[in-house]
């Protein structure tokens, strides 16, 4: 899967858990900023585990600030 | 079964063989059995290793274990030795790391905790924490490799019922959370209170089902400590989980042939909104004799809409058992009555304000879910501010007594005097009492008094945790004081292209509902609110932030001094 098909899939999900349009979200976005809550954020990154058949322990998501921190871990799963 | 007086007696207690037990689902997703004969024995292995990393009966132990079967295997080794385990929470996900070494530091020095146990997993945080003077001469032992190998030799301790069982730190109002003292005397107590014929009735059959974390009491000591207590086999999901993929709370009740289990209140909501058509067909919740509801308002219509929802699953919504309690009671306060239909008293809002509770058939009514009685052995009342007690349907603070109440705060005076006068707990919670049943309306010290008249902030904030743009549990309504007079502040957390939509929308709400003026609204990044560990916001922190000019407001520049 590309970087670009990546970040497709990210704004799909996030517009479905939060119910709302996420077409001007970039990947330098902050994700504090998206409109969602904490809850809804580790919804998003269950979905993504879930399409991807990957997994991402919690410690691994402290400290990630912006949408391309969070892809970029999940593609660094998803090769490991 | 004659009850156990201590937790440990409880443990030694326990069927042997396979057939009752602990099913854990790991972080890593895999399953563990663990029946209660393999507790029993890894805990005073634990027991053992425990001991001779220097700690004596009744020295306190941090415990920094999100993974639950290695959380609670230690805990009850630190039982077994005498010990006093003090739960911490893991760190939140996709949040700064200072704030919360602060908090573990002062829990850490508060508890005078002669050693941490945490996972390797959270390595860098005990390591940023063992930087902190207050770690200093504590030491730190690491699960589950410090606990393997053969067992060193120990004596085992004789624990007693007025021993500490546990303390549980309550987040509070501010970020110096205070360890409420559980006894096993008290755990005793209200686990069979709850468990028990004027309870949930526990039969051999049932089979308890939790996502919950078990750093707070409606997790620990509803689907752990009690559990044991009484012989009650329970099968525990990570919190995380529920959290990445909710349904999988309801595909485990279906699975297991759960038959209790207990969320917040946004829980239900949360499943009934996910949970899609399809995913309907595979679940089946007809074995759940009891959904519990407590640790925050309960709301009727996000009850009634799950019931709605899962009807199709073969959910009875006899199973609701709203309940009340807190920490200082040990759990629960008081229970509905198990397998009856919940009772929903519909009553005025503007007698509201002035605390009375007068019934309504009106279409604008709020609608308030009874919490039930008080256990055998326990007494509730409701008194006014100068401490009377007050007639059916008046409001008031709720006070309670009975032995599951806590003996106070560990080594905290002060906030013990505070919270406990003349044998009472002082709750801080406002409520009332109708046909026996108590209601409960908000905190005491949150209350909106403008014009003489007292709003309930949670119903405020629910009301325009409706709009769109807004999440419920990221509004905060609060009042302030300007020239003497109390003005209504909203702080919600939404995107910054929603921020002029909703200021107006807000104000719109506030007063068609309330018929209140709103002075300030203020919208903020979401990740703004200071949140409890169990995602409560904190009202009286917020309020001091907006009033040091620190919350971040967008498109509105901050005050200069």
């Amino acid at each position: 899967m590309t970087r670009p098909e990546l970040f497709e899939m990210f704004q799909r999900m996030a517009t479905e858990i939060a119910e709302k349009d996420f077409s001007d979200v970039t990947e330098d976005s902050n994700i504090q900023e998206l409109g969602l809550d904490s809850l809804s954020t580790l919804e998003l990154v269950g979905a993504m585990e879930r399409e991807l058949g990957v997994q991402i322990p919690d410690e691994q998501l402290v400290g990630i600030q912006t949408v391309s921190q969070l892809l970029e871990l999940v593609e660094k799963r998803m090769s490991a | 079964m004659t009850a156990p007086h201590t937790l440990v007696e409880a443990l030694e207690g326990l069927p042997g063989g396979e057939e009752r037990g602990f099913r854990f689902h790991g972080l890593d997703r895999e399953e563990r059995y663990y029946p209660y004969a393999a507790m029993r024995d890894e805990a005073a292995r634990r027991a053992a290793f425990l001991s001779a990393a220097g700690l004596t009966k009744g020295d306190r132990v941090a415990l920094l274990l999100p993974e639950n079967h290695e959380f609670v295997l230690t805990f009850l080794g630190a039982s077994v030795g005498g010990f006093v385990p003090v739960p911490m929470y893991p760190q939140a996900t996709f949040k700064a790391i200072d704030a919360y070494i602060d908090i573990l530091a002062h829990i850490v020095e508060a508890s005078d905790a002669g050693a941490l146990v945490a996972m390797e997993s959270n390595r860098d945080v005990v390591e940023k924490l063992q930087a902190r003077p207050e770690m200093h001469g504590r030491r730190v032992l690491y699960a589950p490799g410090d606990f393997a190998g053969e067992p060193p030799s120990w004596s085992r301790p004789v624990v007693t019922p007025d021993d500490l069982c546990f303390l549980q730190f309550t987040s509070g109002s501010t970020n110096k959370p205070k360890g409420v003292q559980v006894t096993h005397a008290n755990l005793v107590a209200n686990t069979t209170s709850i468990l028990g014929p004027q309870g949930l009735a526990r039969t051999p059959e049932d089979v308890g089902v939790s996502w919950l974390p078990l750093f707070h009491d409606m997790g620990l000591i509803g689907f752990v400590l009690g559990t044991l207590v009484v012989d009650l086999p329970v099968v525990l999901m990570q919190t995380a989980h529920f959290a990445r993929m909710p349904r999988m709370w309801l595909e485990l009740i279906t699975k297991h042939r759960g038959t209790i289990t207990y969320a917040p209140n946004f829980a239900y909501q949360l499943v009934t909104k996910r949970v899609r058509d399809k995913d309907l067909e595979t679940l089946d919740l007809s074995s759940l004799r009891v959904a519990g509801c407590g640790a925050e308002p309960i709301r009727a219509k996000t009850l009634k809409a799950f019931g709605e929802r899962f009807a199709a699953a073969g959910f009875d919504s006899k199973a609701f058992l709203p309940s009340y309690g807190m920490a200082e009671s040990c759990l629960a306060i008081t229970f509905h009555q198990r397998e009856t239909p919940m009772i929903v008293d519909r009553v005025d809002p503007v007698k509201m304000q002035d605390g009375i509770a007068e019934p309504s058939e009106a279409d604008d009514a709020l609608e308030i879910v009874s919490c039930g009685v008080p256990f055998p052995d326990h007494d509730v009342r409701v008194v006014n501010d100068r401490g009377e007690d007050v007639p059916e349907r008046r409001v008031g603070q709720i006070l309670a007594r009975g032995p599951s109440v806590t003996t106070g705060y560990f080594r905290n005076e002060e906030a013990t005097a505070d919270a406990i006068r003349d044998g009472w707990l002082h709750t801080g919670d406002l409520g009332y009492r109708a046909g026996g049943n108590l209601y409960i309306c908000g905190r005491v010290k949150d209350l909106i008094i403008i014009k003489g008249a007292n709003h309930y902030p949670q119903d405020l904030e629910w009301a325009i945790g409706e709009l769109e743009g807004v999440r419920r549990g990221n509004v905060c309504a609060f009042s302030v004081v300007r020239d003497g007079t109390e003005e209504l502040v909203i702080l919600a957390e939404a995107n910054r292209a929603d921020a002029p939509r909703l200021r107006q929308q807000i104000a719109k709400v506030v007063y068609s509902d309330f018929g209140l003026q709103v002075a300030d609204v203020v919208i903020s990044p979401v990740g703004t609110l200071p949140k409890t560990s169990s995602g409560k916001h904190q009202r009286r922190k917020t309020k001091l932030l907006y009033e040091r000019g620190e919350l971040p407001n967008h498109g509105i520049a901050p005050a200069q001094d």
